[in-house]
């Protein structure tokens, strides 16, 4: 008798599962499987796929030791992802303990600096076109009130944080630098959830290290920060993630070209072209694939390097 | 509160849905295929201001038809290939479309279209060939079969502003030694500040005209191999990055990015921030339309003119890169006959001049055929805008030269204009970008020519 109860609740359980299970199945499971199985043959979708070895790795890794097409897209994913995501950490707990203060029109600054994020990507791209048009736009205009000369953002290939590039006259912000400004404007989205995490550091934590004559910077330093470190974390590894799979800003900015001088061209766009612009599937999903081993990658040794900077109150230690 | 909000929320939904209903009855009485016609499913690219022009088209196709019946369908330009492919792998494809990418080998290559053989009979297939202009044969043939019947050819020449030249005692350039000496003369090279307004900077893109212009050719069909680092080419981006070298690479980069896609009145020619300017036809309209406004505010209009590229003392005169509209049936099509029938209407073919005239003057093409030009609607165009008379006559030349026809094309020419970029912005030397650009995209064809 129970038998046949519990194999009913148990088929209950699939049936309200089925669709969800379906779906991960035919539009999670199978593609992913079918990419990788792709990613060795040479596929345009109209002809069947025909096996070609390893010859879309070798490529790649030809094209990775040149800098060429693939290597100038993972030099681009990474300078981009190495500069966004520490700045909007950073920007973003600023943000967060500045909003925790106690002043007058907390919630409207609150909203205000998270508006930004709920902006759809594409019209939050356009927006930032003009206002970093090197000629007419506001930003540069700006700057030219104060005598600065404006930079060529957009247009420019040049690459600010690129070091040696200061001394080769290549210098200023270019497009990466432009798409990484952008990037912070969006930055709300962690702002809200350390906003969140403050609310959670329990009081007496500062008002002990206040007796013992802590002053701001380092109540902050030595209980806001570690008490953040998980949250700081999560926000790390997500951010990540999405930088290196930041896509439509990239599309809008340089209109699918990657343009100038495939300075934008980062790897879901080389993804996007090289599997829907020139038909060689096989070749986009074998860099799809190395992008998720790049991502794994970076994201394992994250973790490995969070047992050493991240305080989880509830673990033992 | 709580009990307000459910009634409110169905009100809403109501009107909702009321005004969805209303919206599609509105655009399927419009495009609803009447009682004993097949219908033809047309995708197309045009949107804005062109898309009224197109359903006109398909609308007085329709009236003069008592078998088929055409529905337009505009596709967002940038995805269309991505659809169409994705229509014919899954077996679903539209009746006829409308492309202007160098995509006829690919397609062709892949049995994703089907060959215009197949559609009219020999003694058309014949007409036509003589009946096109030798650009739009060729936009349209792979492997010296038809696969596209071209409806409109895009031509690319020297815009120039007369007041401009005038004031510095220039003529309009006719060799390329002028050209470069009217650019300096208008803006002088200068070390401080950034320019207000340059004579002329070339445009990456154009490597694929300047090239031709200069003598070369990016494909030997003879061989099977890319060409792009041919001598003359690469003088031509050598001359183009000249620009970058005498204004600094930055300089241009600043100025030049996406200037050629803006449109109307914030066309950098009208704004006054070049004196000449490489574009194509469709300007001419604007160029009408700029001064019209003028006019009626009681300015005296500004005066604009256009030349054939100003070619090198070795090159080539009236040469240039030429594309085209062209329409394809893809395999699988459900309504080939009635595509066919509407391909000729609005193209020209086989007697339809006086459709594909009018079709032209509305969007502002370049017929693709000296038959249609002649026609005296089209000539009534001609009058009116006589800009327009020097891309047309380019337009018969067969020194217009289209993207080579090879599968792989688009590959082809985006890895040029990739490295007329590097050559421009980053000052790669000219034969260095163009050899790794060559390299590669031979690479590439010959992939996709294993292809089937």
């Amino acid at each position: 008798m129970i038998h046949r109860r519990q194999l009913r609740s148990t088929a209950t359980a699939a049936s309200f599962l089925a669709p969800w299970l379906v779906g991960l199945l035919l539009l999670v499971v199978y593609p992913f499987v079918a990419s990788l199985l792709w990613s060795f043959t040479s596929y345009d979708m109209l002809s069947p796929p025909r096996p070609v070895g390893g010859v879309n790795y070798t490529r790649l890794a030809e094209e990775l030791w040149t800098g060429q097409r693939f290597g100038l897209a993972v030099w681009n994913t990474l300078y981009f992802a190495a500069l966004s995501v520490p700045l909007s950490i950073t920007l973003g707990i600023l943000l967060a303990v500045m909003l925790s203060w106690n002043v007058r029109g907390r919630a409207v600054y609150r909203t205000l600096f998270f508006l930004p994020s709920v902006v759809p990507a594409v019209a939050s791209s356009i927006l930032w076109l003009w206002l970093l048009n090197p000629q007419s736009g506001l930003v540069n205009y700006l700057l030219s009130l104060i005598g600065l000369p404006g930079p060529g953002w957009f247009n420019s290939t040049a690459e600010a944080a690129w070091v040696p590039g200061w001394f080769s006259g290549r210098g200023g912000f270019g497009s990466k630098d432009a798409l990484v400004l952008m990037s912070l404007w969006g930055v709300g989205n962690f702002m809200i959830i350390y906003l969140a995490a403050i609310a959670d550091i329990p009081q007496s934590l500062y008002e002990a290290a206040e007796l013992d004559g802590a002053g701001r910077l380092r109540r902050f330093w030595h209980i806001t920060l570690p008490m953040l470190s998980p949250v700081i974390f999560f926000n790390l590894v997500m951010g990540l993630i999405h930088a290196v799979q930041a896509f439509t800003q990239v599309y809008i900015v340089s209109e699918g070209s990657g343009a100038p001088a495939g300075s934008t061209l980062v790897l879901s766009l080389y993804i996007f072209l090289a599997a829907f612009k020139y038909l060689e599937m096989g070749y986009a999903s074998a860099v799809a694939w190395t992008l998720l081993v790049i991502t794994m990658v970076v994201t394992l040794m994250l973790f490995r390097s969070s047992r050493r900077w991240v305080y989880y109150q509830g673990a033992r230690r | 509160m709580k009990g307000r909000g459910v009634p409110i929320a169905i009100v809403l939904l109501l009107v909702v849905a009321a005004v969805a209903t209303a919206l599609a009855d509105r655009s399927s009485t419009r495009w609803r295929v009447p009682e004993g016609r097949s219908e033809v499913v047309f995708w197309h690219f045009w949107g804005g201001k062109d898309r009224p022009v197109v359903e006109a088209i398909a609308e007085r196709f329709n009236a003069s038809q008592d078998k088929f019946f055409v529905r337009p369908i505009a596709m967002p330009g940038n995805n269309l290939d991505l659809k169409f492919f994705l229509s014919v792998a899954g077996e679903d494809p539209p009746d006829v479309v409308n492309q202007d990418d160098p995509i006829v080998a690919d397609w062709a290559q892949r049995g994703a279209i089907t060959p215009l053989d197949e559609l009219a009979t020999a003694d058309e297939i014949e007409q036509l060939s003589g009946w096109l202009f030798p650009a739009a044969r060729e936009v349209g043939s792979y492997q010296g079969r038809l696969y596209a019947l071209c409806n409109g050819l895009d031509i690319r020449a020297l815009y120039y502003n007369a007041r401009v030249l005038e004031e510095h005692g220039l003529s309009p350039p006719r060799t390329l030694a002028e050209l470069d000496a009217a650019a300096l003369a208008i803006a002088p090279p200068a070390p401080s500040g950034p320019h207000e307004r340059f004579g002329y900077l070339p445009d990456p893109r154009r490597i694929w005209s300047w090239g031709i212009v200069f003598g070369g050719r990016f494909y030997d069909p003879e061989t099977e191999r890319v060409t792009a680092d041919d001598e003359r080419i690469v003088a031509a981006l050598d001359w183009m990055a000249s620009y970058s070298r005498t204004y600094g690479a930055d300089q241009v980069a600043r100025f030049r990015k996406g200037d050629q896609a803006l449109p109307g009145a914030s066309f950098p020619l009208f704004e006054g921030r070049y004196a000449m300017i490489m574009d194509g036809q469709w300007r001419v309209a604007e160029i009408a339309a700029v001064q019209a406004v003028a006019r009626a505010r009681g300015d005296e209009p500004p005066r604009y003119g256009v030349v054939p590229l100003p070619p090198p003392s070795k090159g080539v005169a009236n040469a240039g890169w030429v594309n085209g509209n062209f329409f394809v049936v893809p395999r699988g099509a459900k309504n080939p006959r009635g595509a066919w029938e509407f391909m000729k209407y609005w193209s020209g073919a086989m007697g339809n001049e006086a459709s594909a005239a009018r079709a032209c003057s509305a969007g502002g093409w370049i017929p693709a055929s000296q038959s249609v030009v002649d026609h005296p609607v089209f000539q009534e165009h001609l009058r009116r805008l006589p800009l327009f008379a020097t891309f047309v006559e380019l337009a018969a030349s067969p020194r217009q030269v289209p993207t080579p026809a090879v599968p792989g094309a688009q590959y082809l020419q985006d890895e040029v204009i990739r490295a007329a970029d590097d050559a421009i912005y980053k000052l790669v030397p000219a034969r260095e970008a163009l050899s790794a650009a060559t390299q590669r995209a031979q690479e590439r064809i010959e992939a996709a020519r294993e292809a089937r």
